[in-house]
Order: structure tokens, then sequence, then C-alpha cells
């Protein structure tokens, strides 16, 4: 939680529940409760005093004294402690809405795609307590159990030991080499893993998709880097000065799932019916052929001419290969 | 001056009246007496303003969850004037018999920040909060995990609320290969990512079973206003199955270059069987399949079946031939 929710109701949120975790802890220490959610002490001691101002219309329409809440103004002036002495209505926490316990059940169910994180039965349990601990029955939203990779399991450990992993792996170039990599931050993006760390080849941090490594292992060598000592960034692909600028011609239905590709400066120009124009970075022409041949039809490079060519090759030998297979069927 | 009430305040001592009251308020109550509202209501003047506001606050508390009743006036069903309006305790308290232990929140917060991005963004911090409010603190954050559903198809937000509200719904579909989308109306059951795709499920007006593909609906979703009483059942569940047992059945036979990309990651992928050069992949889809193998260009060859033989050739030829330059190729040729 951010110390000042932007969203009314993430303020409202708080409210309904900061009461009832105030009414179960008397005289917490402001400090304390501020840690708790994530507030500044002098803003949680602001949120207390805001909520002694409210209550019920009484019995006289009115609110009067003993309809609002209140709190030992002395205990909070003289030693920092959070004591409600007159409540109002509320008691217990909220209950979840719909959307978010189906949004907390999906996200479960997802991460039973990370070995170890939680036996299946316990999340069976946990499962159940949101669906009844949900104001109505939240919407049918799933994930599979996913791809369980061997991979991630030694990943994992050697996260956890704090031990370098080595693997081989094919650059962006596409050349095979082995990579001695500090384990810093296993992340998704549904169903594709990928390891952030330290590359000891490299000398700086490098991202590996988990389904391209190949003879992994954990190594015995305490790792050099480790996650409380390097700030990752929040975004995996990061623009580089090496990148290639590419013009491209996307048809608009593909934009959704090309978002990684696009930046928030980047300019969507319409370009005929259902099309725009737009420039994206890439690392290499290794890696743009093959997003381009994944979409045939919906992306098409525009310039440079070089890049158009690598494309146009790459599907050629493509075709090739089947044209070959028929020469010595017949 | 009367102070001016920030609207949580006044959402929040809405709240705290449908609390307190037993036989509910009516909307004339709540304006003339409500901490918010009273300030700003004129007795027996024009109040539109301060209904709308009434009306967008009813939509702030639904969508946190706060089970917001209403009660017809004896006598006068539908008359929303005389309606009086109620939250039952029972309702909007979480029971009292569930409790979170903190190895139960730390993996509740890991799964709060599968959804940092996409439309139930808002709903996870909200619920984060509430999480807050029993004081259990989580018996240390997983490290070193940062998993994230991206959800990004426009389609996922309007889906998701109308499951919630058992309402059909209206979209353009754009099936592989064809150039036109068609208009389908669907009563949503289900929403699920399958090996990585969001799809759902519904029921066409014959009530046939039907499963949609979220990247293929190219157009807006929109409300029918059209009601309906879904069949009982786990749909996600069913739905998540029934793919699963069309990915055992279907497989393809490639050959892969060896050492090449294609090789490494069709090798992994769930189910298959490798033997040399040869590899047996399963599928759910086959232009998706076929999308995927023509990237991999020269490094596989299709062996079967056959249309996906032919899928991924259509897709190289198209791709080649709206890449190749005029005079590259003649260039070639000479």
């Amino acid at each position: 939680m951010s110390p000042r929710p932007a969203f009314a109701s993430d303020r409202l949120a708080f409210l309904l529940s900061v009461v009832p975790y105030l009414i179960d802890h008397p005289g917490v220490p402001v400090a304390e409760a501020a840690e708790h959610f994530g507030l500044t002490p002098a803003e949680m001691q602001a949120q207390v005093e805001r909520i002694t101002g409210m209550g019920v219309p009484g019995a006289t329409k009115t609110y009067g004294p003993e309809d609002l809440f209140d709190i030992d103004w002395d205990a909070l002036d003289d030693e920092g402690r959070i004591y409600i002495t007159n409540r109002v209505v509320i008691d217990d926490a909220p209950r979840f809405s719909a959307r978010e316990a189906a949004a907390l059940i999906a996200g479960l169910q997802y991460l039973q795609a990370i070995p170890g994180t939680a036996d299946t039965e316990a999340l069976a349990g946990l499962i159940a307590k949101l669906s009844r601990g949900a104001s109505a029955t939240p919407p049918a939203v799933a994930i599979d159990r996913g791809v369980a990779d061997d991979a991630l399991e030694v990943v994992r450990g050697a996260l956890a030991a704090g031990v370098r992993v080595e693997f081989d792996y094919l650059s962006a170039r596409g050349a095979r080499e082995r990579r001695p990599v500090d384990p810093l931050r296993l992340e998704s993006r549904d169903d594709v893993w990928y390891l952030r760390g330290w590359c000891h080849l490299r000398q700086d941090l490098r991202n590996f998709r988990v389904d391209r490594m190949e003879n992994l292992t954990a190594t015995d060598a305490p790792a050099e880097h480790t996650p409380d000592e390097i700030a990752l960034s929040e975004t995996l692909f990061d623009p580089s000065a090496d990148d290639l600028v590419v013009e491209v011609r996307l048809a608009t239905s593909a934009i959704p799932g090309f978002a990684e590709y696009l930046s928030d400066d980047s300019k969507l120009v319409p370009d005929g019916d259902g099309f725009v124009r737009t420039s994206i970075r890439v690392a290499h022409f290794h890696s743009l052929k093959r997003l381009v041949a994944a979409m045939a039809g919906l992306l098409t490079v525009v310039a440079p001419p070089e890049a158009r060519r690598a494309v146009a090759d790459w599907a050629s030998a493509g075709v090739e290969r089947y044209r070959n297979a028929r020469a010595e069927d017949g | 001056m009367p102070r001016i009430v920030p609207p949580e305040e006044r959402q929040f001592a809405l709240v705290l009246a449908l609390l307190a009251t037993e036989q509910g308020l009516t909307k004339e109550q709540i304006l003339s007496t409500v901490d918010g509202y009273h300030q700003k209501y004129v007795p027996n003047g024009d109040n539109a303003n301060l209904e709308r506001q009434f009306e967008r606050d009813k939509d702030t508390l639904r969508e946190l969850g706060v089970p917001l009743e209403t009660v017809d006036a004896p006598g006068q069903p539908g008359n929303n004037q005389l309606q009086s309006y109620r939250v039952s305790k029972g309702d909007y308290e979480l029971p009292g018999d569930i409790a979170f232990t903190p190895t139960e929140l730390s993996l509740l917060q890991l799964a709060g920040t599968v959804w940092r991005e996409g439309s139930l963004s808002g709903d996870m911090r909200r619920a984060m909060i509430k999480l807050r409010a029993a004081g259990v603190e989580p018996d240390g954050p997983m490290l070193g995990y940062a998993p994230r559903l991206k959800q990004l198809e426009p389609a996922f937000g309007p889906l998701t609320q109308a499951i919630e509200r058992r309402e059909a719904v209206s979209f353009p579909y754009l099936r592989p290969g064809r150039t036109v989308a068609r208009t389908h109306t669907i009563k949503p059951l289900a929403l699920f990512q399958f090996r990585g795709r969001w799809l759902f499920m519904g029921l066409d007006y014959a009530d046939h079973k039907l499963t949609f593909l979220l990247s293929r609906i190219v157009g807006e979703v929109t409300f029918t206003r059209e009601r309906f009483e879904p069949p009982p059942g786990d749909h996600s569940a069913e739905a998540l199955r029934e793919l699963e047992h069309l990915w055992q059945r279907n497989t393809a036979t490639v050959a892969v270059e060896p050492g090449s990309d294609a090789a490494i990651r069709l090798a992994r992928r769930y189910g298959g069987t490798a033997d040399g050069r040869l590899l047996v992949v399963h599928y759910s889809d086959l232009s998706l399949l076929a999308d995927e193998l023509a990237g991999y260009g020269p490094e596989v060859t299709v062996l079967e079946p056959d249309h996906l033989k032919q899928a991924v050739v259509s897709r190289l030829e198209a791709t080649e031939w709206a890449h190749r330059d005029a005079d590259a190729a003649a260039g070639g040729a000479a």
C-alpha cells in the first residue's frame, strides 16, 4: 500500500480496515500501527484524529458525541498509544468483494506453478476460506497449473541457498555459451519464467529465459551479488543504447499482446484498415525475425531494408525446408 | 461555511449509517442526515446533484463488496423514492471463524503481486488493505519472486464484470484464417488462463458451450442487459480440464535443428517426447502452434499432421512475400 492511496475507494477500504484493527489492538503504539498499514507515524496519527470526527446520525438525527468514534487523547498525546474509547457500529474487518476474492484465488492458483511455494492442500483450504469470506460468489477466474519445469526448481533452490548457477545459453546473437550467474530474482510473465541475475561472463545484470537454459546446475560457489544488494528495475526489458530501432506495421488487434515491445512514448500512427505504424526497439535481428515470423499477417517490418531482408531470408529458409522435403519424397 | 467532507469520509459515514439502521433509510433520510450529504442538502429543493453523488457512492460501496440491500416500501414495489437502503452486519463483516495464519498471509501477499498490472490491480490493492485489518504480520516476505500475470487484453475487465453480473455480452471475434470478424452474443461463465493464454467460456443462444481466445476479440465488449442464471458447477475448472484433454489428444511430429532455440524450447514443451531430431509436441489450438512454429523458421519442420504443415508453410510464405523487396529479389537472382 502506498503511503497516500490515490483512489477514494482505497482510502475508504483503509478506513473500514483500520477501525477493526485499532479495536483489536487497544493501546497499539502509533508507530507500530503506521508500519502495519505502510504509513508514516504522522500520517497514521492524522488518520486516527480524523476517525474521531466520524460516526452515525444518532437518535436525534444529528451527530452527538455519543454517536462518534472517540479515543483516549491523553494516551495519544503522552504515550503515543491509540485506545478507542467510543466505538460505533463496526467491530470486524469487511468481507472481500467478489472480484477481490476472485483475484486472490486466481493469484494463488498461479503460484502453484512455482515449485515449493505451498502444498496443494494448504492452497485448497485457503481458497475455500476466501470464497467464504467474500460478500458474493467470486466470478470464476482460473489459471492452469502450468508447466512444472525442473529448471525452475533448481533456480529456486539456488536463490534460497544463495549460490551461483551455471547453464548453457544461446545469446541474443545465437552463440552458445556457458553462463555463471548469481541468481537475484525469478520473475514471470504469464507462463514464461525469467531469471534475473548477475552474469559473471558479461560482468553485468542479465535476464535469462528459464526454458532456454540447458545443462543447468547449482554450484557450491556462494553468490557474490545478492537480492538485497542490487535494486532491480520493475520492467524486464530496459531500453539499451545498443538497441536497433525498427519501423513496423502492426494490426490494431495485435496491439494488446504487443505491449512489451512498445513504450509509453511509442507513437501509433493509423495506417489503413486495421493497421498502425510504429517503431520498436530490438536487441538484434536474430530476435526480430523470430518475432515477425510468428505473427504472419499481423506484423510487417517497414524499415530499415536490412531488417526486412533478415526477416525475408529467415522465412524463405523455413519454406525451403519443405521444398527439400517434397523433393526427397518425390 | 460548512467544512468540505472528503469523498471517503462521506462514503465511510454512509456505510456506518446503513449498518446502524434496522429497517433501512430512504434516500431522503440519507441525503438530509448523513455527514457529507446533509451539508449540501436543500430541504424541499432541487437535490439532483446530491442524488447523482449518492448513486456514484453506491457504486463505490458495491465495488468494495459492501452488500447494499434495497427494501421496497410496503405496497410500493419498485418506487425508488420510497425504497430504503441498509447493510446487514452479518453480510458485511468477515465471518468470525475466518482468520489467516502468518504463512497464509505471506502467500496471499505474493498472490497479490501477481496482479500488478491490468484491470484487477485496484481490486487486489483493496484486498491487501483489508487483509491488514486482522493485524497478522506475514512470516517473512517471499524474496526473490516476482510472478506477474499480464492480462493485457482489453476484454479482460468487461468479461470479469459480465461473469459477476451474470449478464450476456456481445463482441467481434476474428477466427484464425478469416479476415472479417463475426459478432457473438454469449452468456459468459468462466475466464481462465491455459498455457499462458487467456480464454473464456460461455453459452450461445442455443446454450451450447463455446470457448474463445481473448486475443482474438478484436473490438469492444458490450453489455446486453440480458441477465441469466448460470448452470451449476465449477465452470473454469471444467473448462481447464477439457483443454487439458484436448492438449493430451492433439499431437504433432516435428524435426528440429539440433542445438537450436527450437530444439531447446520445444523439447521442454509440456507432455512432449523426443527421439533424436524428432519431437512429438502437444497442442490445444492448431493455429497458435502454427504461429509459434513459423517463428522458428528453418529450425523446425512439421512432419505431421498435414494441415499443421500447410498452416506453417502459408505463414512463412506470407512473411517472405511481405518482406522481399523487388530490387533485392532481382539482385538475388542475378
